[in-house]
């Protein structure tokens, strides 16, 4: 007891660099932000005006945000899914492999190493209506693509950029949980009549869900935050508004149409939606979860 | 129950290590068979075979009247006790034990009976509702035990069951496997690298060496009999004393001098074996080998005396009886008894029987 008491600040000073990080790059930030939502800045930042919460009644019954918000639903749900039972899929056949395994894990973990932005530009590419060597494959097929025009379209690639950008990292995490589980087990299953299906969601399911439940927080936040560069680059938003997420309008309002204020009000009430979001996950489903 | 028959059973890897090289063997009806021998001898690989968990390269394997090389795990009808226990970490003891009655689609009622009765017979039916961390380490035996028992299989296979329990817990966890595999009078097959469990829990034992059977038999047949040195310095503890001497007729003469009678009719060089409770001390005799004291257990009940005897290399071990006292430098005579003197080959290290020298001499 004695040891940790001479040691009252040492602790504080080995945590200060990450405190200073958190304290710099996140709470500063947020604080602007939340201060920024109840005032009306013109274009230059000459002056501002407190507004109490015209910002937010502005935003919340604006048709163009709840239309995002429905965006933003359909776009987080798809990706958050795919990207995970993707994931999960690929994870199970690489931990089954034994020849060439490295080889197949290092091929898998690669799309995280590109930058959201690059992945971005490197679907657009191949999904362009004019040059894309997808696009024309797809017009042999007899299906005209072209996701500048169609809505529909644009929503399918961009959620394609973003599974295809996600799942390296969900997959790490699903391959080192599946190998965490010891092999006997799943020989006494099958000593025990239980087949390959069978085996799967009763023993490895259900003993990896610490690692899908962590996926899950971890894809939550990246589908409604870190898939900004990935849509930017695709498809900017359109067309129309088609793949505008909420976090692709904050920046649009901000930063395109210089509504900082609007733009800081959006931004505060992602950051409750997703708070909100992430306690549900921890209350309910991670009841569930078998440590 | 069913007899389980092996007809030259061979395990290649992919590498071309040969795991086992066609063994054949039969497994009585309800017999416990023990397989014992050093770590990569095979007997693990064997096991996972018997249970389809490795495929068989070569030769056959029948329970009963069927041939089940190509069967699945489920469809041999067989249990096995893992060394880790392999306990569903996220089901109940119940829910563990009911696991392969669900699988097989038995109905709830008849599972939830099977498994209250399998509980009571192994004293688990406080703990049906536990979780295995949050048992001890013999509980999680039992229920192993449990989940093998509460299918009611044609054959048990333990594969090194008792091998994570402390000492004490060992000794009364044998005990139980023994006393259930009788009341049960199911076919069982054993692995252990513990020459003690081998020879407790044993109606007939194996002793493996690099992917053979070096001997089988009962445990007294063994430990009267070894095949070979490996079979003699594996079966007994302390380990049966090698020495080397050499045999003209029935007279073994040993480099320090002494002589002894040889109970085989043998000539030239030989390896000499005798166990350590064989040898007894005597009055100081020519006849007699005549050792030092270098090093002094004492166990209680017996005490072992490391001694040094002129012409061998290795230190002979001896064992008395816990009364006798014994100091470190003490000159002992001793004199084994004709009977229990044991002669191998030097070079292949088989036993040697007068009937056999005399031939090829």
């Amino acid at each position: 007891m004695a040891t940790f008491q001479r040691h009252r600040f040492t602790p504080w000073i080995l945590l200060a660099p990450q405190l200073a990080i958190i304290a710099i790059f996140f709470f500063w930030p947020a604080a602007q932000a939340i201060v920024q939502a109840f005032y009306i800045e013109d274009p230059f930042g000459l002056g501002r005006e407190f507004v109490g919460f015209e910002n937010f009644s502005r935003v919340l019954t604006s048709g163009e945000y709840l239309r995002a918000m429905g965006v933003t639903a359909l776009f987080s749900a798809t990706v958050a899914l795919g990207a995970m039972g993707l994931a999960l899929l690929l994870a199970v056949q690489a931990d089954r492999v034994i020849h060439g395994a490295s080889g197949y894990k290092t091929l898998l973990i690669w799309p995280y190493a590109v930058a959201p932005a690059v992945a971005g530009v490197l679907w657009m590419f191949m999904f362009d209506p004019n040059l894309g060597l997808l696009s024309a494959g797809l017009e042999s097929l007899g299906i005209g693509w072209n996701h500048r025009v169609n809505g529909g379209q644009a929503m399918l690639l961009v959620i394609l950029a973003s599974i295809w950008k996600q799942m390296s990292y969900n997959f790490v995490f699903f391959l080192a949980g599946l190998q965490s589980i010891p092999k006997s087990l799943l020989e006494a299953a099958a000593i025990d009549g239980a087949g390959p299906w069978r085996r799967f969601w009763t023993i490895t399911f259900p003993l990896l869900s610490p690692t899908t439940f962590f996926l899950l927080v971890m894809n939550s936040v990246y589908v409604f935050f870190e898939t900004f560069g990935t849509i930017d680059a695709t498809t900017g938003g359109g067309p129309g508004g088609a793949t505008r997420t909420l976090v692709y309008k904050v920046y649009e309002d901000g930063f395109e149409g210089y509504d900082l204020g609007l733009s800081a009000a959006q931004s505060v009430i992602l950051l409750v939606l997703v708070g909100l979001l992430t306690l549900l996950q921890f209350r309910y489903i991670e009841r569930k979860v078998q440590y | 129950m069913a007899t389980l028959r092996l007809d030259g059973l061979k395990k290649t890897y992919p590498n071309g290590f040969v795991a086992l090289h066609g063994l054949d063997l039969t497994i009585d009806d309800g017999e416990l068979l023990v397989v014992v021998g050093p770590s990569g001898c095979g007997k693990s690989t064997l096991l996972r075979m018997l249970a389809g968990l490795e495929d068989i390269t070569e030769g056959s394997l029948y329970i009963g009247e069927k041939r089940v090389n190509e069967l699945e795990p489920v469809e041999r009808d067989i249990a096995m006790v893992f060394q880790n226990y392999a306990l569903y970490p996220h089901m109940s003891v119940a829910g563990n034990m009911e696991y392969a009655l669900k699988n097989r689609g038995i109905p709830k009622e008849e599972r939830r009976r099977k498994v209250e009765e399998t509980a009571r017979l192994i004293g688990l039916q406080d703990l049906l509702d536990r979780r295995p961390r949050q048992l001890s380490g013999g509980q999680r035996q039992r229920v192993a035990m449990g989940r093998a028992i509460v299918r009611e299989p044609q054959v048990f296979l333990f594969d090194e069951p008792l091998s994570n329990l402390d000492a004490k817990l060992r000794v009364q966890m044998r005990l139980e496997i023994r006393r259930l595999q009788k009341r049960l009078g199911v076919t069982a097959v054993y692995v252990t690298h513990d020459q003690v469990e081998a020879m407790t829990l044993a109606d007939r034992l194996i002793v493996m060496n690099e992917g053979r059977i070096e001997q089988l038999g009962t445990p007294m047949t063994l430990y009267e009999q070894p095949a070979s040195t490996f079979v003699a310095g594996f079966i007994g503890s302390p380990a049966m004393n090698f020495l080397n001497a050499n045999a003209d007729g029935d007279t073994l003469t040993l480099p320090c001098g002494s002589q002894l009678t040889s109970p085989v009719d043998v000539h030239g060089d030989i390896t000499l074996g005798i166990r350590p409770e064989h040898l007894v001390p005597v009055e100081e005799s020519p006849q007699a080998l005549t050792v030092q004291v270098e090093l002094v257990e004492p166990l209680g009940a017996d005490t072992l005396a490391y001694a040094t005897l002129a012409g061998q290399t290795e230190p002979l071990v001896v064992r008395f009886d816990g009364v006798r006292r014994l100091n470190e430098g003490d000159r002992l005579w001793l004199a084994p008894d004709r009977e229990r003197l044991h002669v191998f080959d030097p070079d292949h290290g088989h036993r040697l029987t007068t009937t056999e020298t005399s031939t090829t001499s």
